[in-house]
């Protein structure tokens, strides 16, 4: 060992670099700062460096330089471990140990780098037999006893630091190590060691739990230990057979479920330790961040599960017992603020951990007590939610925590088969009902009180990125809708009486300022504060109505739900159905006005509630009070009403068991009722379009509604019959206002529903009439207008230009209305479009935004609609696709401007030619083209005479893009999606063609491979690798050496090999590298037994060195020699698994 | 209702410089005028004062002129759904100078009549291009523009390189805002 001689030198230069790295950073240059790092650096590095270190750690008064020695230790042990004396690295192990017992005043970060230097030596030695370091445990439990708290507290810390150690977590030093030992010593850990810390750390609790009077200073170290608690408790097991999870295990630490080992049955199954952590909870729980790691562990334990039950009966025992705990702790307490979301974990732990058949399995009166304290913690948690929101506070603890119990609850219900029938219909009574009571105004709810009162809120400002509380709220809406439809009884009867009464009060109201306003001109006069708390209250009863009665699953057609199908037909026998459609069809009159009204269907009723609000919301702007309207409720109504047309309205009786009559005689199919509410949507849509333009989301939602009721063919064949439908399409088609104030988006959307429209049932004639209406004006106004002979002199003139783009983005619309069934003829009518945009293209070429316009109409057109054409029509498509791509090249070639706008204008462009190619390229991939169906007798034979390839675009496309894709650019992270995208579709789809690129296309397409798999997201870097098997084959198949393709697959076999074998990969990517790297091999074999070689060489361990060589052999066992033949590669990509399980853990390094 | 028979083979003589628009109508990348001045709209967005309020429009623009490229301009448009005075806030990036003012959705905007036309460059002289235009003749009142763009048009001007500016108009003034090499 190197003896201590020039110590004094080594110290006085570590400290003055010290000084200097601890300077503020005027006083001393970059080059000093980085002098002293390295010094520090090749300090660290130095050849046994512990006699010099203790040295230090004797002698020296400063920190950092302590800290810096402990480091050097720590390093140095792992680095020299086999060359070093057992008993001398025990004796530094006691050293360091002593050498803080006997500092009581170190800085704590010194304090804990030596424990840790103490902590990685003890995880070193456990896989080494000759070394005892169990006597730990027994020194650490001598300091417990001491009773002295500085000595209690440095114990902690060294458990603490041996807990981080063996986690295997981001926590865990980096100790060169690989990986299948940081899980061995975790498994071992885990097994014995750490339960024997949880003890030592229960019994501390139980000790600080017995006394009376904690000082601040005895109090401080029960902290430490029940943090210390919460780490075992949260402890991410490791199952006992793991193969090939290593890798995955060095993720994160947080949110673990407990699924102990079987070893821990007798510790966690002891009734003691639960009480005892209810004990504590109830001790500390006023101090708050106390609390928060007392029920943080009973949150753990609620969340228990696995092998450490031998059967079911001790489940139920367990949860009884829990649950118990749980009621004794809450009743009679008045909750904390600090406790609601700690509280409300436990509760979603066990609710989501414990199977229904445990939870059912409980004493009746025992689960009765829970669901009850279930019940009033929800709507107490739900009341302070509301102060919070009130309040504004930045914390929302008690929206959190409410949120976790409507999430909870949601888990319950959805499975109450499980259930006693009914057990949950009065608890959703009480939720339900005290969610409404928050959200509405007095006298009838609480909103917006305080303790002291109505709070005065102001109004703040709210844009257009804030979301609207249908989504914003989406989950507790759902939560509640569903809690509604369990106590359906109770909840649609309340929420129709709530809204039919807000509208009349509405209604007055709005009668009361007109009257005033008739009266005196002055509108500043007029009082909102009334008709604002309406018109919130009016917001969430549609809200909670809209998700009560209706799902809106993505994709899939919505049903009725059961329950509200059920009630609809339990009354159905107590309801008139006459007046029903009478009450269903007089939305202006009041409900209550009808005689008979209360022999209604209910869930119709409260449809036609919306209906009365959406009425007087239209009469209102009739009698020009548009200005006291609220735009929100506006929104509310059209969402509402939509949701509910895609379920309610002509409805299927085939999708359902049984179907309510009142709800099949009022919106079946083929009914009055379903054709007057068709034609009082569309009358809606159309006040609402001409009413509402100025406000782009209530515009929107109404043009979605619209498209509702025609994308559907049974619906649309309805909505055509109706006169206000084509009096909507002839308004548009003349761009005359109101219509043609209306955002871009919103007439783009209008457009389509208009398109759609034209595809419902008609007889020849009327269709025809109705393209005459609205697709012909299109036509015939573009092409008087382009066709003029002057059209270049006066392309520049505003009219003109309006009227270029309002068909820009008419043509937009149009595409996106592309189905299978109308494909055909939308496709011949935007092909004659498409060329003339070409000519568009030259004449405004100097006009950034109507190029980016016209890039656009190609993009929409080739997205919606290349997966259905044919050959012959996908050629045309190709080839104005390539005129458009070379006339922008050519206008932009060398084009230089000026403007502040120019980048951004430049990168949508590109965007927009990427998604172009990308969407041409789709074709490859998703094709549904079936000639004799979708284009009967309008192909002609083809295949003759092809004239343009989708390669020859996209390649042309790229050679566009690629010069200027640049770094920068690529930090977008939509564009460098679609980038790669495209890439790698083309390495799959023409891999013939990459060879033949022009060098400097070529050189920077590998780049951006490269970069791609080696440095971007790991979605970007599979790409990548998806884009190397094609790449390979191609080379195999031109058999021709040296080209540059060939040596670049050379350089990405090296890339590839150590990706997977060397370093940390994610799992699903495996795959993914293995096809690479197999057709890569093939391509390479020399180089590839040379990577394997060099590899092996490395290795210093025999039995590793076996184990290495063993795995690469039967890595390429069932593919000697490789070929690129399938049956191979599937053989290899198997061995792969087992190579990356079996050694993946060994040469992946920590 | 419109004349649905738009002539457009009128000229543009005598004709206003502005139109009017709805807010809402206004488009990304269209024109606007603000503060007098013709602005290019980079960005716009919608906000409301309460959530019971009406949308107002906001926009971020930039003069379009090359003259007064330096001087960046972020509207915002606010307003009160009752109050219906307008208020607009700008913010000079060079004098930190503010300006304010507010408008409605609801209310219209002057689009300023803009022109673009790419001439060739025959002559620089004493900081002013000569322009040929359609009709051969040529023109030489328009300066040549300040920083990178000028420098490109003089340096390949003096390389003896062909090429063509495109001269953006717009209430009255004119500036050049893009070159581009000719290809014959």
């Amino acid at each position: 060992m190197m003896a201590a001689v020039g110590a004094p030198e080594v110290i006085s230069q570590l400290e003055s670099a010290a000084k200097v790295l601890m300077a503020p950073p005027s006083m001393v240059s970059t080059e000093q700062r980085q002098h002293a790092e390295h010094i520090f650096l090749s300090f660290r590095k130095s050849k046994s460096p512990f006699a010099v270190c203790k040295h230090i750690l004797e002698t020296s008064k400063v920190d950092y330089v302590l800290f810096q020695a402990a480091t050097a230790i720590m390093e140095a042990v792992v680095r020299e471990w086999i060359l070093l004396e057992k008993n001398s690295i025990e004796s530094l192990r006691t050293f360091l140990l002593t050498y803080v017992l006997q500092r009581p005043n170190l800085q704590k970060y010194v304090r804990e780098q030596i424990l840790l230097a103490v902590a990685v030596i003890v995880k070193r030695g456990s896989l080494d037999k000759s070394i005892n370091c169990k006597s730990i445990f027994h020194e650490v439990s001598q300091l417990i006893s001491s009773g002295n708290p500085t000595v209690q507290t440095l114990a902690c810390s060294i458990l603490t630091a041996l807990l981080s150690e063996f986690s295997s977590s981001s926590k865990t030093s980096n100790i060169g190590l690989s990986m299948e030992f940081h899980g061995s010593c975790k498994r071992i850990f885990q097994e014995d060691d750490l339960r024997q810390i949880f003890m030592l750390t229960m019994e501390v609790l139980q000790e600080f739990s017995r006394r009376e009077n904690l000082n601040a200073q005895m109090s401080c170290v029960f902290q430490r230990y029940l943090a210390l608690a919460n780490q075992v408790l949260s402890w991410n097991f490791l199952p006992p057979n793991l193969g090939r999870h290593y890798i995955a295990m060095f993720e994160a630490t947080q949110n673990v479920m407990l699924k102990p080992t079987e070893s821990w049955r007798e510790t966690l199954l002891d009734h003691r330790v639960m009480d005892l952590f209810f004990t504590v909870h109830r001790k500390i729980r006023e101090d708050s961040d106390m609390a928060q790691d007392s029920l943080q562990c009973l949150a753990q334990l609620a969340s228990m599960h696995g092998p450490i039950f031998p059967d079911e009966s001790a489940q139920v025992t367990y949860l009884a017992h829990l649950v118990e705990g749980l009621l004794n702790m809450i009743n009679g307490i008045e909750i904390e603020d600090s406790e609601a979301v700690g509280i409300s974990n436990i509760i979603s732990n066990l609710i989501s951990t414990f199977p229904r058949s445990v939870l059912t399995a409980l004493p009746n009166e025992l689960f009765a007590s829970f669901i009850n304290c279930l019940t009033l913690l929800t709507c107490s948690f739900g009341r302070s939610a509301a102060l919070e929101e009130v309040l504004d506070k930045d914390d929302m603890v008690y929206m959190e925590a409410y949120d976790k119990l409507l999430e909870s609850w949601l888990t319950l219900v959805q499975e109450d088969e499980h259930f006693p029938r009914g057990c949950f219909v009065q608890p959703a009574v009480q939720v339900f009902n005290s969610y409404i009571q928050c959200h509405l105004a007095a006298p009838d709810g609480t909103r917006n009180l305080t303790a002291n009162g109505v709070a005065s809120h102001e109004e703040e400002e709210i844009n257009e990125l804030q979301e609207d509380d249908r989504e914003l709220f989406s989950d507790q809406l759902a939560s509640i809708g569903m809690l509604g439809r369990i106590a359906a009884d109770h909840c649609i009867p309340l929420l129709t009486g709530l809204l039919e009464d807000r509208v009349t009060r509405l209604h007055g109201q709005l009668q009361r300022h007109q009257q005033h306003l008739m009266a005196s001109a002055d509108p500043g006069t007029v009082e909102r504060k009334v008709l604002d708390d309406l018109y919130e209250d009016i917001h969430w009863l549609i809200l909670v109505s809209g998700y009560l009665l209706a799902d809106d699953p993505q994709g899939e057609t919505p049903l009725i739900p059961s329950e509200v199908m059920e009630y609809s037909i339990k009354h159905s026998t107590e309801v008139d159905i006459n007046t029903t459609l009478q009450l269903l069809g007089s939305p202006g009159e009041k409900a209550t006005s009808i005689p008979g009204c209360n022999r209604t269907d209910s869930v119709i009723r409260l449809l036609s509630a919306v209906l009365r609000t959406s009425e007087v919301e239209s009469r209102a702007t009739r009698a020009s009070l548009t200005e006291l309207l609220s735009p929100q409720m506006g929104k509310d109504i059209v969402w509402f009403l939509r949701r509910w047309a895609k379920t309610y309205l002509l409805v299927d009786e085939k999708l359902y068991g049984q179907i309510s009559m009142p709800l099949s005689t009022a919106f079946g199919a083929d009914t009055e009722g379903a054709q007057w509410i068709v034609g009082y949507l569309l009358e809606k849509v159309i006040n609402n379009l001409s009413v509402w333009s100025s406000e782009p989301e209530l515009a929107n939602d109404t043009v979605e509604l619209l498209v509702t009721l025609v994308e559907k063919r049974e619906r649309a064949n309805i909505v055509v019959q109706c006169e206000n439908w084509w009096n909507l399409a002839k308004q548009f088609a003349s761009r005359s206002p109101p219509l043609h104030m209306l955002s871009s988006t919103v007439q783009r959307t209008l457009m389509k529903a208009l398109v759609l429209g034209g595809f419902a049932h008609m007889d020849s004639d009327t269709k025809q009439q109705y393209w005459a209406e609205v697709l012909h004006p299109l036509q015939q106004r573009f092409l008087n207008l382009i066709n003029q002979e002057n059209f270049a002199q006066i392309c520049q003139e505003e009219a003109v230009k309006q009227e270029i783009v309002a068909t820009l983005e008419a043509l937009c619309g149009i595409a996106e209305a592309t189905q299978i069934d109308n494909v055909a003829s939308l496709f011949s009518f935007l092909m004659d479009f498409l060329s003339s945009c070409i000519g568009l293209m030259e004449v405004y070429r100097n006009s950034p935004e109507t190029v980016n316009l016209i890039i656009e109409v190609f993009v929409e057109v080739a997205h919606k609609q290349i997966c259905y054409l044919g050959e012959t029509k996908s050629m045309k498509l190709y080839e104005v696709c390539l005129t458009l791509l070379q006339v922008y090249s050519k206008n932009n070639l060398g084009r230089k401007r000026l403007d502040v706008a120019a980048e951004e204008d430049q990168y949508q462009d590109l965007l927009l030619i990427m998604e172009l190619l990308t969407n041409l390229l789709s074709k490859e991939f998703i094709d549904f083209s079936d000639t004799d169906e979708v284009f009967r007798g309008q192909e002609q034979s083809s295949g003759a005479g092809r004239a343009v390839s989708a390669a020859d675009v996209v390649l042309y496309g790229v050679n566009i893009v690629l010069p200027l894709m640049s770094q920068d650019l690529l930090k977008f992270p939509s564009l460098c999606n679609q980038y790669y995208k495209l890439i790698t579709f083309i390495c799959e789809i023409f891999p013939e063609k990459i060879p033949q690129l022009p060098e400097e296309l070529f050189k920077s397409l590998m780049c951006s491979l490269e970069l791609g798999m080696t440095s971007m997201s790991s979605e970007i870097s599979q790409l990548c690798l998806e884009a190397l098997s094609p790449l390979a084959e191609q080379c195999a198949k031109t058999q021709e050496k040296d080209t540059p393709l060939f040596i670049a697959t050379r350089h990405f076999l090296k890339l590839v090999f150590d990706m997977l074998v060397l370093q940390k990969h994610n799992t699903e990517m495996t795959v993914a590298a293995g096809e690479a790297l197999y057709t890569l091999v093939c391509l390479h074999q020399a180089e590839y037994s040379e990577l394997v070689e060099t590899l092996l060489s490395n290795q210093r361990d025999a039995v590793i060195y076996q184990r290495l060589a063993d795995a690469f052999n039967s890595l390429t066992a069932s593919s000697t020699p490789p070929t690129m033949d399938r049956k191979q590669k599937v053989a290899f990509l198997k061995s792969l698994e087992e190579f990356v399980a079996n050694v993946g853990g060994l040469l992946c390094v920590k | 209702m419109a004349d649905p028979d738009l002539d457009f083979t009128s000229g543009d003589a005598g004709a206003s410089t502005t139109y009017p628009m709805q807010c809402s109508a206004l488009r990304k990348n269209g024109f606007v005028v603000l503060k007098g001045r013709p602005c290019k709209i980079v960005e716009m967005s919608t906000s409301k004062t309460g959530k019971h309020g009406h949308a107002k429009v906001i926009f971020l623009s930039y003069f379009c002129m090359a003259v007064f490229n330096h001087l960046v301009l972020v509207i915002g448009v606010k307003c009160s759904s009752l109050s219906l005075q307008v208020h607009m806030v700008g913010i000079d990036i060079f004098t930190n100078k503010k300006y304010e003012d507010i408008c409605p959705s609801t209310h219209n905007m002057d689009v300023p009549n803009t022109k673009r036309n790419d001439y060739q460059v025959v002559d620089i002289t004493e900081g002013f291009l000569s322009l040929m235009m359609d009709n051969g003749d040529v023109r030489e009142d328009l300066r040549v523009p300040e920083g990178d763009l000028g420098k490109e048009i003089e340096s390949k001007f003096a390389a003896g390189e062909e090429m063509l500016v495109t001269v953006l108009s717009a209430m009255g003034e004119e500036s050049a805002v893009a070159v581009k090499p000719m290809t014959k």
